[in-house]
């Protein structure tokens, strides 16, 4: 086989690897996960310290995940639970902090700081010099 | 007795500080200023103290010195004996007397070192003052505070009601203890974790002392890295193996099937972890290449602080709630600590900077260095969230008065990406050339290991498997951890050939004879066995509740579990109720399980130690919520191959003990343009 075709040959198989890894990916969920597990990962335990229901084994939380089972089997979305407790037991109760308002900041500074760091190595950067040559490393 | 020999230490120590801190400021500038005899003389006397203070607590516990108000109050004489030694350590005040001995030690091996030079190095005065003065806050606290040999001068049945801060006031001792948090006895790891955890916190001490002792000095050049390197890799190897065990040890005991849930106590230790790894990078790249001068003071301050910060977080009850801080004056002692270190170095920082920093440029972000670059980038701003989202809330709190939760699915969404950019970047950056990479060769160098990746990951699809993360995770991790095999393998067979040995011969000595590059590359299959663990844990781990009649069985992930029997048995400290399970696959049993409710002395709810039973497939998890009547509920669990998070976590950390016990053969002098490998 000469050179050439084993390149192409090599270069099809990568590409066919890469393609069937993608499509899975596309194809399934990024992380199957039962919904009511799901909610209750997002809702604190009220007991607990920082805790979400779904982590935490004390009676409130289990008791709080027996009732965010029972209104995912009425059929009710994940807004409307939220909704729910939010109600009984305010804001505080949600862990997953909603965009907007109080929490703009939160939201905004893990970008702002990305961005102050891109910015920071780019202005590093010196003008473009001639590329050295000599790469040793591998002695290939 | 306890009391006054405690007392003792801490005043020697405090004592010690005071002179080691004096005598270092006074040769900062000039070292020949200070006799050795006096930082001899002063180093002994804080290690002594810091010793002697241990030493005491941890006796008095043993023999049950109840006239001792903090052993009255967190042990009893049925407690066993490893849980006695560990409630050293357990609560508020003994917590300190730990952080002091290690602080103690930590002074002492540096200046043992010192000691083998024959030149006096105001360097290293300044920097065992700067130790000196950070030693007198804890042990001044121990002295006014939070002293843990508060006697105890009314007793009640069980522990103390009234305390005298008198060593020597006539003591009325209790005839028992309640013991310690039924959490703290329940599983020895508790015994190892805290001391593991401290030695990471208080050894990132070492770098930042030697890092404002350079700045106060002006002293330029990378000296202060080098010489701490062995610090700080004892540091965030420590660190790195409490925070794995800290996550084992909620596995283990909290009975939720899950090790990680981003609350503020976890991320307390997390967020130092971030930045000190980012240090040990950036501070290679010092050494190499010369940039970052200033970034690095900047990264070991920020994660000393990170340490104050967590110490603070976690013992001061404002978890809790904003307002409660204040309940105990050691919130708020560590919080004017935390402020003096914040802006003390911070100020000397930006008025000195110039004296001690000038960094080249990068060639260009296409090398070794901007990939660093990035690695720095990602785990600083890694921090930043962390910080956020645990400050956050408290913020809003004292604020509005207002309760915000910020929780797992707030750090999940950012956590995720960051990692997979990190792992990304582990796999390129160690076989990226400094200062210009050509694409060519960094193609050659990865395009096997991404060939196999990708080959695991289509099989993984092909098995059936279609979850995002998971397929990614295994894809990254197989990526990083076939470009090291790889790399290992390439220099290995270079030197195996060139000196005609077998190539099994010249592994070792590879990487024997770069214990720096390979300690790190250790570390990097760590984080990638321990990123596939999480990934596929996290995402084909099953759970649900059972209830079982005495000898029903039932099916649940391809195994069959058959409840056996009850069991109850009295042990001094706790009444043990449980059930015995067996576990089957395929009708042949595996094993059988005790999941069971420990009640302990004088608590009111009954502790669940859940069972577990780990195979190479995964962990067959069993956490009994009730029992009773012939009949138990369980909570089952489920986890694939979750073993592969506590193994990556242990070799990650031991990578960095790698780099610093296997000693370098004699140091070559390499110019940067050569220096392709070493680190």
């Amino acid at each position: 086989m000469s050179e050439g075709v084993r390149k192409v040959i090599t270069g099809v198989v990568t590409v066919a690897l890469a393609a069937i890894v993608l499509v899975g990916i596309v194809v399934g969920d990024p992380t199957p996960q039962d919904r009511a597990q799901a909610i209750g990962s997002s809702i604190k335990c009220p007991v607990c310290q920082g805790e979400a229901i779904a982590d935490s084994p004390s009676e409130t939380a289990t008791a709080m995940m027996e009732v965010v089972a029972e209104k995912v089997d009425e059929g009710l979305t994940d807004d409307q639970i939220f909704e729910f407790f939010r109600a009984r037991y305010g804001d505080g109760i949600l862990l997953d902090p909603p965009f907007g308002g109080r929490t703009l900041v939160l939201w905004l500074l893990p970008v702002a700081a990305v961005g102050a760091g891109v910015f920071m190595i780019l202005g590093r950067r010196q003008k473009p010099v001639p590329v050295v040559d000599s790469e040793p490393g591998e002695h290939t | 007795m306890t009391a006054l020999l405690g007392y003792f230490g801490i005043v020697l120590a405090l004592v010690s500080a005071a002179a080691l801190g004096l005598v270092g400021m006074a040769g900062v500038h000039d070292a020949g200023r200070v006799p050795r005899r006096y930082l001899d003389r002063s180093v002994w006397g804080l290690m002594a103290g810091s010793g002697l203070t241990m030493f005491a607590l941890v006796a008095g516990l043993l023999v049950d010195d109840f006239s001792v108000a903090y052993i009255a109050d967190h042990s009893a004489t049925t407690t066993p004996a490893i849980y006695k030694v560990a409630t050293a350590w357990a609560a508020l005040e003994g917590s300190i007397v730990l952080w002091g001995l290690v602080l103690g030690v930590f002074t002492f091996t540096v200046y043992t070192r010192y000691r083998r030079s024959t030149e006096p190095d105001p360097l290293w005065v300044g920097a065992l003052g700067i130790m000196g003065l950070i030693s007198v806050f804890f042990f001044g606290i121990m002295a006014t505070i939070a002293n843990p040999f508060q006697v105890c001068v009314e007793a009640a049945n069980i522990g103390c009601v009234a305390t005298s801060n008198l060593p020597w006031a006539s003591a009325m001792a209790p005839l028992e203890g309640p013991g310690p948090n039924p959490l703290l006895q329940n599983h020895p790891l508790m015994a190892v974790h805290p001391p593991l955890l401290y030695i990471g916190y208080v050894g990132m001490t070492v770098p930042f002392a030697f890092a404002i002792s350079a700045l106060i000095g002006g002293r330029s050049g990378d000296s202060w890295l080098r010489v701490t390197r062995t610090w700080t890799l004892v540091a965030w190897s420590f660190l790195t193996a409490g925070i794995v065990i800290g996550g084992l040890w909620s596995y283990e005991v909290l009975g939720w099937g899950g090790y990680w849930a981003w609350d503020p106590v976890e991320n307390a230790s997390f967020m130092p972890w971030l930045l000190a790894t980012a240090f040990i990078h950036s501070s290679v790249v010092q050494e190499r290449r010369g940039m970052l001068q200033a970034w690095n003071f900047i990264l070991v301050i920020s994660a000393y602080a990170l340490t104050i910060l967590g110490t603070f977080l976690t013992r001061s009850g404002i978890i809790a709630s904003v307002h409660s801080f204040t309940q105990s004056p050691i919130g708020p002692a560590l919080l004017w600590f935390l402020m003096v270190i914040l802006v003390g170095s911070l100020s000397l920082f930006a008025t000195r900077v110039h004296l001690v920093a000038s960094s080249p440029r990068l060639d260009s972000l296409a090398s070794r260095e901007g990939v660093f670059l990035l690695n720095n980038l990602l785990l600083a701003v890694f921090a930043f969230v962390v910080l956020l989202g645990t400050l956050y809330p408290m913020f809003v709190e004292a604020i509005s008065g207002d309760q915000l939760g910020v929780g797992r699915p707030f750090f999940d969404r950012l956590a995720i990406p960051l990692s997979f950019t990190l792992l990304l970047a582990m796999g390129l950056g160690p076989i990226t050339p400094y200062r210009q990479a050509r694409a060519t060769v960094v193609w050659e160098r990865i395009r096997t290991p991404l060939r196999v990746a990708l080959a695991v990951g289509a099989g993984t699809v092909l098995l059936g498997e279609r979850t995002g993360y998971l397929v990614l995770g295994v894809v990254a991790g197989t990526f990083v951890i076939g470009v090291i095999a790889r790399q290992l393998w390439v220099t290995a067979r270079q030197a195996a050939v060139k000196q005609g040995k077998p190539i099994w011969r010249s592994i070792g000595r590879t990487m024997r004879r770069d214990p720096g590059y390979w300690g790190g590359q250790i570390s990097h299959i760590g984080v990638a066995i321990l990123a596939m663990g999480i990934a596929i844990s996290a995402n084909q781990g099953m759970e649900t509740q059972v209830t079982l009649e005495l000898g029903q069985m039932v099916e649940f992930a391809g195994h069959e579990i058959t409840y056996l029997e009850d069991f109850n048995r009295q042990e001094p400290n706790r009444n043990v109720l449980g059930a015995r399970v067996e576990v089957t696959r395929n009708g042949s049993t595996l094993a059988v399980l005790e999941p069971r409710l420990n009640q302990y002395v004088r608590s009111s709810q009954p502790v669940a130690t859940p069972a577990v039973d780990t195979s190479w497939r995964g962990d067959f998890y069993l956490s009994l919520t009730g029992i009773g009547g012939g009949r138990i509920s369980l909570d089952v669990f489920w986890f694939p191959f979750i073993w592969m998070i506590w193994l990556g976590g242990l070799l990650a950390a031991s990578g960095g003990l790698f780099s610093w016990v296997i000693r370098k053969p004699a140091r070559r002098k390499v110019i940067p343009e050569e220096a392709e490998q070493s680190v």
